[in-house]
């Protein structure tokens, strides 16, 4: 005879899967129904919990912090989680798709009729013959109806599946034509996304979600297309390079929008990302060619971190805690920097010191900014002298960069020749 | 993607858990991408706040990270192993907090995540059937929540708890049991 635990178990599988509704499964065993109902009642109840996101600024900075913790380094800079936390909550998932699904699912029904080509292009990659047919899906989707922060979502959805077809191509050792053509359409992906979150921008849309969101994936994107690189041959390497550019140029548009709306959470991700990049050189220390790339792309993170004090500055948002952010994010990144000079081979010591020179840059931007806005701050943004002795070291520069600390704070010393640029 | 057998990973998935458990953290890195919403919304739902669930997120992740050999064993999906490390490491929360307001947090947290649609009444019943899920064992609490909640199978539960399918099942009815004398008691 059957167990009532083994009953009770089918008849939830049942229920769940929608094989059966509480009514028949009471009708199958009438005389265990007394016992039956109030559990199967309960165990429906228990339902699958709201669809709560995290924000995409704790995403990618939980990303970097576990690759660190995992590459068994004490993290570059510790984050103050909590710094944003008021300034945006975990959406819950919207329901805005609805009439666009419905139009798709009549298009693909259309296409299935048709011979199945559009759903079996689904799984088609770059060269392959039904790769056109994936596409002109993707396009077909893009003109259904929505709003332009719908639109730059589908269009993001869109350069994901293209870094996953630069994966499988890897996977597949298919270097040739096929990774030029996925690069390509990333690009073109990732314009049509930035065009739609722009506009939903100039448009008054509630845009901090998209722009956030665009950030945080491209700056997984650049860690993906990082192990792309280090994978592929020599011949395929400036394909990814390609990629990685159009990444950056993508997460630096949504960033320098985000800033504008929440300066704090852009600068964090941007510091986030820079830090990516220094995990990233401490990898491949000894691969001279992925260490150039990377410390150039910090360098590049570094201005645009400029950028966003800018946009701080001109906003007057929160510019103390970014202040505070980027100082603390600067000596930890210089630390590690001028550890690095010491480790680099030779010829790979310029680089680094540019990466130093930056970093440092970035940080006289903020505190310059601090000064001219004359704002109170009970914890003026200072790098530790010895720091600064050694960056004068390394860099030549003749006096030592003193700091140029705002109202509140000690005594203005000697700027730096790259504060007077 | 293909399905892989009755564990219900994607071969590329199963691809990067391999190269995972091989010590590959780049790999492991992109089971983190997959997984940190739910992960993250599994514990938001439990905890009741950003804080508490971002940083317990990020302490699955370290902790899977640690111990991902022992999830060589297994036959579980690794979303579900992922899931056991969440719960334990909500329960351990709870138990060091030890605060009655964490409970009510808990407790809030589904209310207020919950669609617009459900009726003042449906919450109060969801808070109730929370508040009793609380009350029950740790494996109870697991197996519900797992099934219940996360959808898993009774096979993929069983491999994660190391427990036999009949088991999980004698679990499954004594916590519902249990649930229902709890809410009858509480004048349900």
């Amino acid at each position: 005879m059957e167990k009532f635990e083994d009953i009770l178990a089918r008849c939830i599988d049942d229920i769940k899967s929608g094989r059966a509704g509480i009514a028949d499964c009471l009708d199958r065993y009438p005389s265990l129904r007394e016992q039956l109902e109030p559990l199967l009642r309960i165990a429906l109840e228990i339902g699958e919990p709201a669809d709560v996101k995290p924000s995409p600024g704790f995403k990618i900075k939980a990303r970097v912090q576990l690759m660190d913790e995992i590459h068994g380094r004490q993290a570059v800079t510790k984050w103050p989680w909590s710094r944003y936390k008021k300034q945006t909550k975990p959406g819950t998932l919207r329901r805005r798709y609805s009439m666009a699904n419905i139009i798709l699912v009549i298009v693909l029904a259309l296409c299935a009729a048709g011979g199945g080509t559009a759903y079996a292009a689904q799984d088609s990659l770059p060269g392959d013959a039904l790769y056109t047919v994936k596409l002109g899906t993707e396009q077909l989707r893009m003109i259904l109806p929505g709003d332009d922060v719908t639109k730059a979502e589908r269009a993001l959805s869109f350069a994901e599946r293209r870094i996953e077809e630069m994966e499988a191509l890897a996977e597949r050792e298919c270097f040739a034509q096929g990774l030029a053509l996925a690069v390509g359409k990333y690009g073109g992906a990732m314009n049509m996304t930035l065009t739609r979150m722009e506009r939903a921008c100039n448009r008054g849309l509630d845009a901090g979600n998209i722009t956030a969101r665009v950030a945080e994936a491209t700056a997984r994107h650049l860690l993906v297309l990082d192990e792309l690189w280090d994978k592929v041959p020599d011949e395929a390497k400036e394909a990814i390079e390609r990629a990685m550019e159009v990444s950056e140029r993508g997460r630096q548009n949504a960033l320098a929008a985000l800033a504008k709306r929440n300066t704090v959470m852009a600068a964090e991700m941007n510091l986030a990302a820079m830090q990516g990049r220094l995990n990233r050189v401490r990898a491949r220390v000894q691969n001279g060619e992925a260490l150039q790339i990377a410390l150039g792309q910090f360098e590049d993170m570094a201005r645009f971190g400029q950028k966003i004090s800018q946009i701080a500055q001109e906003t007057g948002l929160n510019i103390t805690e970014v202040a505070a952010l980027v100082d603390e994010a600067t000596s930890r990144h210089l630390e590690v920097l001028l550890r690095l000079y010491d480790e680099v081979p030779e010829e790979a010591k310029e680089a680094v010191a540019q990466a130093i020179e930056a970093s440092f840059r970035c940080h006289e931007r903020i505190v310059g900014i601090l000064a001219e806005m004359d704002v109170e701050v009970s914890q003026p943004p200072v790098i530790p002298e010895k720091t600064r002795e050694r960056v004068k070291e390394i860099l030549g520069w003749p006096d030592p960069p003193g700091p140029n600390v705002p109202h509140g704070g000690v005594a203005p010393g000697p700027s730096c020749p790259s504060c007077r640029r | 993607m293909q399905q892989n057998g009755s564990t219900g990973q994607t071969l590329d998935e199963t691809v990067l858990v391999q190269r995972a458990v091989g010590r590959d953290p780049e790999a492991f890195g992109r089971l983190y991408d997959m997984y940190v919403d739910r992960v993250y919304r599994h514990i938001y739902y439990r905890v009741g706040n950003e804080h508490d669930a971002e940083d317990l997120t990020q302490q699955v992740f370290l902790k899977a990270w640690e111990a991902i050999d022992r999830y060589r064993k297994t036959t579980s999906p690794f979303i579900a192993w992922l899931i056991t490390i969440s719960h334990n490491l909500v329960v351990d929360f709870h138990r060091t907090k030890k605060d009655e307001a964490y409970l009510e947090a808990e407790v809030l947290a589904g209310d207020t995540a919950s669609s617009p649609e459900h009726t003042a009444e449906a919450s109060l019943e969801q808070q109730r059937l929370r508040r009793a899920l609380l009350q029950l064992s740790g494996d109870e609490q697991q197996v519900v929540i797992l099934r219940l909640m996360e959808g898993f199978e009774f096979a993929e539960i069983a491999s994660l708890l190391k427990k036999k399918e009949g088991n999980v099942r004698v679990i499954l009815h004594r916590a519902l049991v249990k649930l229902r004398d709890i809410l009858e008691a509480g004048g349900r």
